[in-house]
Parts: C-alpha cells; structure tokens; sequence
C-alpha cells in the first residue's frame, strides 16, 4: 500500500497541455524558481503546437492560413524530427493524422519536457523530476530532504487507500510506479530510473466497447498498455506509441534496435518485460 | 550452490526469451536433463555415451541468433551437472544473465520492484487534466504538499 511520507513538500504541480505537469526537486527551496523555469517552456510549446488552440501556429498550418514552408523554424525542425521517427519505425510513427493534418502530439510533449529539463540544468538545478501526463523525465536524485510516498509493506502494492506510518531514510534513486490498465490505483512495477534510462513514457490504447483501439490507425492492438524507459523522453514516448500501435512485430523490432526495457500489458492482462524489468535483473 | 542457481536462472531466463530457439543439441552435446525452472520449460542437455560416469567441463558449439553468438559450457560431477556457464550472451551494462532484450512473458511477481519502497512518480497512460484528478500521481502530489 502506499502511504504518505512525513517532510514533502517539494512537489508542484501545474496545468498545461490539457494535462497536469508534476514538478519535484531534490531541494525545497528550489521548487518555486524551478517552476519560474519549467512552466514557460510548457506554454511556449502548447501556444506553437496546440491543435485545440485555433490561433496556434500548427492549427493555421492545418486551415491552410499559411503554408508548411513559412512557418517557424520551430515548427520545421519539429515537423522534421517526427518524419525522422516515422522512419525509424518503419512508419507505425506518423505525424500525418488520417485526415491530412499534421499532428505533432506525438513528440511536443516530449520535447517539452527535454527543453524543462534543460532549462533546470543550466541554471544549476540538478536533481530534479517533472512528469507530465505520465511521461517521466529524472535528474540527479530526490535526497533526502523529499521523502514521496512509499509502500508500507515494501511490496507491490495494490492501492493506495489506507495509510500506516512511513519511515523516513535518504533517497538515492528516483522510483516511477508503472500504473495497472486494469486498476488505476494498482501499481504493476516500481522501477528506480538509473542512468542511463533517466526518462519513462507510457502509452495506453483507448477503450471502445470491448474493443481496444490504436490512436494512429483505428486498429485493435494486441497492447492494452506499453511503457518504455529510455535515455531520453522523445524516445520513450515515440517508442512507446509505436509499439502500441505496431503490435508485437514493432515491439520486438524496437526493443532489438534501441537500448530501451519495455513493459507491455496484453489485452488479457498478462505482462511482456525485457531483462531489466524483471527482478534479480 | 549460488552459482548453479544463477545457472539455473539463466537456464531460465534462456527458455523465456528463447522461444523458437532451442538450447539443447545445437548447443550441447550431452545427455542430462536439466529442469531449468518450475514451470517455464524444461531444457535438455545431452552427454556423450557413458553419461552417468561421466565427469568435467563440456563446452558447446557456438549458436548464433539474431541477438548475437551464443554459448555455453557444461560442468558435470558423477554424472550431475553442477555448473552450466554462458561463454557468449548478449551483454547489456555488465547483467550477462540476459540473452537478448527481447520481452518475453513475466509474472506479476517476477515484475521489478524498486528495492527503496519510495515513490515519487506514476507512469500510466496519459491522462487529461480532469483525468489527473482521479490519477495515483494526484494522490502523490497531494502529499507532497
């Protein structure tokens, strides 16, 4: 079970991108001057590529307002970058959504997140970790001054309801609990992000009926849920959404060609690891 | 006894992750059984004649997969294998136990758990900002403050 640790209260969190960022740093007296760098970034990139935003420079581009060739160079290096991945993932990866539109959700958050985290780095911040969305990138470690949450029993838990008393003790590694598709408030993994696998991102496939379906092809996938830790956040996200959306044939082509550990969750609810996600590993 | 329930492990992780690909007599020449875990599959190994007197240090042939060369050798004592020891596997960062980084079936028990029982972050699909409110990291960040 988890249960709340006594001293935290070094986490913030804010609203962007039609999701919640969740920021932490290793030092309390970091925090506000952590967000004073984080959550400008968050904005800049949901102004640029927002397709909810209609005067968003990605939504013109969509209207036809104006062409691909005069936009940003933001936009184009960003546009560029996806095409990149859809090739590396033989294609399952696109940012054509089926009506024509360029969608680059697919990697905005992710880039997102990288530029945050860089803008913590270079003013000194070191330790640190921001999730947004589910999507997970570390730095550093959390100290001992933020104690998070722990299991009570130190097994896997299986809610998050009740509470005992937490021990506190210095934290070395920051820990990401992959969630359980089928309870939202279970936990599958707990998993300390060590270098070089600093960032973890998850995809899930949206529940129709009894059907489960892939967000780029309107498919079944085999996957009910798949995360991806990798060095950077692009990649596991990008990775992450492959391989939901290529099934197995993408999963095993990724996890031979990238240094990547992936936990997937089969629509009957068994699991598929890689080696470093197996304990003992 | 460590060292063959390492052997063991590995026999293990090996049937897992080799599904399709057969340890057995392309790689060993010899004929012992080798239960390589409880439930997961059983892998044999195969002596030359006089199997049951038979002691030392057999090694395999190389196999080569996908993942790379792969090989083993054997050590037998009185007819009991008492060390099996991968010579070539797929090494990723120093944890040779692994042949490949293919995934393969995992029990929830087999499942990594952080040895610090800590938590600071939850990895799920991504969720909307109504969503969040629902979500195990809001219970986390509420604590946090």
């Amino acid at each position: 079970m988890l249960v709340p640790a006594p001293r935290s209260r070094t986490a913030l969190t804010f609203d962007t991108m039609g999701t919640i960022v969740s920021l932490r740093l290793g030092d309390r007296d970091d925090v506000r001057a952590g967000r004073a760098l984080v959550e400008p970034v968050f904005r800049r990139w949901d102004e640029r590529f927002s397709l909810y935003r209609e005067d968003s420079e990605l939504s013109r581009i969509a209207r036809g307002n104006i062409r691909l060739t005069e936009a940003s160079e933001h936009v184009r290096g960003c546009y560029a970058l996806a095409l990149e991945w859809r090739d590396r993932t033989n294609g399952v990866f696109t940012p054509h959504r089926a009506d024509g539109v360029i969608d680059l959700s697919g990697v905005v958050k992710a880039l997102a997140i990288a530029e945050a985290g860089e803008a913590l780095t270079a003013q000194g911040l070191l330790n640190w970790s921001i999730n947004a969305g589910g999507d997970v990138l570390v730095s550093g470690e959390p100290g001992d001054r933020f104690d998070g949450w722990e299991f009570a029993d130190g097994a896997v838990p299986t809610g998050h309801r009740v509470a005992a008393p937490a021990v506190a003790s210095i934290r070395t590694e920051w820990v990401v609990a992959i969630v359980d598709p089928f309870d939202r408030d279970g936990v599958l993994a707990s998993v300390p992000l060590r270098h070089p696998l600093r960032a973890v991102a998850t995809s899930g496939s949206a529940e129709r009926g009894e059907h489960i379906w892939t967000p780029l092809t309107g498919e079944m996938s085999p996957f009910r849920q798949v995360s991806v830790f990798a060095a950077d956040i692009v990649t596991a996200d990008v990775l992450a959404t492959a391989i939901v959306a290529g099934g197995e044939a993408t999963l095993n082509e990724v996890t031979a060609r990238f240094a990547i550990e992936v936990l997937t969750v089969v629509r009957g609810g068994q699991m598929l690891a890689t080696p470093g996600l197996r304990r003992n590993a | 006894m460590r060292a063959r329930a390492v052997a063991l492990a590995t026999l293990a992780s090996v049937s897992i992750v080799g599904i399709g690909w057969q340890l057995g007599s392309q790689a060993i020449d010899a004929s012992h059984s080798l239960t390589a875990s409880k439930s997961v599959s059983t892998t044999t190994v195969t002596a030359a004649a006089d199997a049951a007197a038979q002691s030392g240090t057999f090694t395999g042939a190389v196999v080569q997969t996908q993942f790379g060369n792969m090989q083993v050798s054997v050590t037998i004592a009185n007819g009991a294998i008492t060390e099996v020891t991968p010579l070539q596997l797929t090494n990723r960062g120093g944890r040779s136990v692994a042949i490949s980084n293919q995934a393969a079936p995992i029990l929830r028990s087999e499942v990594l758990t952080a040895q610090t029982s800590t938590v600071q972050n939850v990895s799920g699909a991504t969720y909307t900002t109504q969503g969040y409110l629902l979500s195990l990291q809001s219970a986390l960040d509420t604590a946090g403050f």
